[in-house]
């Protein structure tokens, strides 16, 4: 039985954001030590703000300020941060509804255990030392033993506009760990292509041979599992010539992409193709793998110097 | 409408509201919300409806790495008025806008709900759709750079099928891009544009040239679908849904076709089937189809059963494409002059919807009474494709 490959697969991208009126005045205020809501139609004040009334759908615009003081509305505690959280030691989640908001907000707080932490307990906003017009502005919530002295209970209008330049786009870095296997069937080709040999598998059906193989047949829905090996020489049966560097390709350009149909094989897969000046690359070219001295599949495939092979002999697998 | 039979017992769909955004490279002045909700009110104020007279959202967009929304009918449930009603979203990669529209169509033809808002979005500029095609995976070599890599191939192959001349790619974008200028919403206006300068741009991916891609955009297009009573209400002349199929095949298997896929020839079919239509080269009067890149006009040509097999260059060639042509195709630009990708199917719907309705301004084809709506996906392998029609559908 052939080992099951397994490796991490980390897939993450910084992803933009404009964030609009509303979104762009709260993160501005937030640089600004300000908390800032929106009050509705009906006058209730969404802490944080939304750009349309979640019940009605009508455009809200009307910003206002709220306290940097509230009531903690319910809590978890998380007993193990992890990367990217707010704090590095163990800390509550909280929702807290701002002194002058009818709504509550999501954020950390700092507390020595859970028994520190109950529902109706009074905290405020700890204000990280640099701050850029994010949410990460509001470090997190502490406990606040103060009276309602320093907090308006209404909330004041606010032109959402501040000194400096207001923020209008944030990156939100977006990130997955993944544990990627590719399985039994394309770990036993991996482990074969290791050994220089291209082994598919034929759809017991059908009778097509597929490379590289996935265990079953897409069109006959059956379970696949007699080994074929094709190959190693085979037919380009189309390509394009790529003139565009890719960030994350370390092939320098141009290069040839082409579909190859290695001899006995039912479909073709992808390759590139070397080892012939680009523009001499043609549909019916016979090629053979050049194997890397280290890698799991060919480096890439150059022409065998046999004759082109005839368009009908190839073009069902165009 | 009274003496019209009623069609299989399903409630006749009519298209009564259509809003786009103005496309553009990049919209940094408003949200994802502040976008979508911008054609979502263009759709209502069309049809002059409140966001209290629609009974159901259905929403579409690019795959999720795109542009790192995982789920837009949670996030986007209050700009579109969703509180208190069903919303849901739909997912088939680039044909995503279609299929979108044609669940929102169903819902109204099954008589679940009477009027619907349906959606899709892109905002292009705040992702990366070259590096969501190409993940990294492990144990496999990368080879691939976005989309035009993956496609080129299969345009060589359908030039090398039909013998077809070089030329045939580029006439096709300097076609779109003349029609886009159009176009008010278009996100390309190439006012200086020329043939000559279509054909000197320089080759991306081999036979595909930097002008014969499709752009990156920043849009939302939304369209209110609803039934009989609803259409009897409508300010504006409805555009009504004769027929609406979509087909799926895998990505790779062997015996596929890439240059004309079955399942995209068994999709058109069953939207003719529906519409009553034999001869959709005689009887559809306009197409807007879903062209990335600009050899794929005559590759749907064929496939959607306009031509022949290897006969679809010769309509391009011969100029019955243009807008002034026998069967003019993406009146509108196309997708060649307007691309937010989770959109771009839904945009081909409604600029179909728009022709039949006699609303498409400056790129009106004159007297349209029924439009071919096509959008396509993933590795060639979903299809999405409505049927509309000035009159009610009768058979």
């Amino acid at each position: 039985m052939t080992e099951v490959l397994s490796a991490p697969l980390v897939v993450e991208f910084p992803f933009t954001r404009s964030l609009g009126p509303v979104q762009s005045a709260f993160l501005t205020g937030l640089r600004e030590r300000t908390v800032l809501g929106v009050r509705t139609a009906d006058g209730k004040v969404l802490v944080p703000p939304v750009e349309y009334d979640p019940a009605t759908a009508e455009e809200l615009r009307d910003l206002v300020e709220v306290a940097a003081t509230g009531t903690v509305t319910t809590w978890a505690w998380n007993h193990e941060p992890r990367r990217g959280q707010p704090l590095d030691t163990p800390f509550a989640w909280v929702l807290v509804r701002l002194d002058g908001a009818d709504t509550a907000l999501l954020h950390a707080l700092d507390a020595p255990g859970p028994d520190a932490v109950h529902t109706g307990m009074r905290v405020r906003v700890r204000w990280a030392a640099e701050r850029t017009g994010a949410i990460t502005d509001i470090a997190c919530f502490e406990t606040y033993e103060g009276e309602g002295d320093v907090m308006e209970r209404q909330a004041q209008s606010h032109s959402g506009e501040f000194a400096g330049e207001a923020v209008t786009g944030i990156v939100a870095p977006a990130r997955l760990d993944y544990t990627y296997s590719p399985g039994r069937t394309q770990s036993q080709y991996i482990h074969a292509l290791s050994g220089r040999r291209s082994v598919g598998e034929r759809c017991p059906s059908c009778r097509k041979v597929y490379v590289p193989p996935r265990g079953a047949c897409p069109t006959c829905g059956v379970a696949t599992s007699e080994q074929v090996e094709v190959g190693p020489r085979g037919t380009v049966t189309t390509f394009c010539i790529v003139n565009i560097k890719a960030k994350n390709l370390d092939i320098e350009v141009p290069y040839v992409y082409a579909h190859i149909a290695l001899d006995g094989a039912d479909l073709a897969l992808h390759a590139r193709i070397a080892g012939i000046p680009y523009d001499q690359v043609r549909m019916g070219l016979r090629v053979e793998p050049v194997w890397s001295e280290s890698g799991r599949f060919p480096d890439h495939y150059r022409p065998t110097g046999e004759p082109d092979a005839d368009y009908d002999t190839y073009k069902e697998l165009v | 409408m009274s003496n019209a039979p009623r069609h299989s017992g399903k409630e006749p769909v009519a298209v009564v509201g259509i809003g786009q955004t103005k496309h553009v490279a990049a919209r940094r002045d408003v949200s994802i919300a502040g976008l979508v909700r911008e054609a979502a009110q263009r759709a209502l104020l069309d049809a002059e409806l409140t966001w209290a007279d629609i009974d159901a959202v259905v929403i579409g967009k690019a795959p999720d790495f795109f542009e790192g929304v995982m789920m837009p009918e949670l996030y986007l449930a209050d700009a579109l008025g969703a509180v208190g009603k069903p919303m849901l979203r739909v997912h088939t990669a680039g044909s995503v806008g279609g299929s979108t529209a044609l669940v929102a169509a169903n819902l109204v033809a099954g008589r679940v709900h009477g009027t619907v808002l349906t959606l899709a979005f892109e905002k292009q500029s705040e992702s990366n759709a070259m590096w969501g095609l190409s993940l990294p995976v492990p144990f496999q070599q990368p080879l691939l750079a976005g989309a035009g890599g993956f496609f080129a191939p299969h345009v060589r192959a359908y030039m090398r099928r039909t013998g077809a001349p070089d030329s045939v790619g580029s006439l096709v974008a300097y076609k779109d891009r003349r029609n886009a200028l159009k176009n008010p919403f278009a996100h390309l206006h190439e006012h200086d544009i020329t043939l000559e300068k279509v054909q000197a741009a320089p080759m991306l991916w081999d036979p595909i040239r930097y002008s014969e891609t499709c752009p990156s955009s920043d849009g939302a297009c939304a369209m209110v679908l609803t039934d009989r009573a609803g259409a009897a209400r409508s300010p504006r002349p409805p555009a009504w849904m004769h027929g609406g199929a979509m087909r799926s095949e895998p990505t790779m298997f062997a015996g596929k076709d890439f240059v004309s896929p079955q399942a995209g020839k068994d999709c058109a079919a069953d939207v003719y089937r529906q519409a009553g239509i034999s001869d959709p080269r005689r009887e559809i009067d306009a197409v807007e189809m879903y062209v990335p890149f600009s050899w794929y006009e005559p590759m749907w040509l064929e496939n959607l059963g306009f031509a022949a097999e290897g006969e679809g260059w010769k309509l391009t060639e011969s100029g019955v494409t243009e807008l002034d042509g026998d069967l003019p195709v993406n009146m509108s630009g196309g997708v060649l002059s307007t691309n937010p990708i989770g959109a771009s199917g839904m945009i081909r719907f409604a600029e179909a919807a728009l022709q039949v309705r006699g609303q498409a301004g400056e790129h009106q084809v004159a007297g349209a009474r029924r439009a071919l709506g096509h959008a396509y996906g993933g590795g060639s392998q979903f299809f999405s494709m409505w049927l509309v029609g000035a009159q009610p559908p009768t058979t």
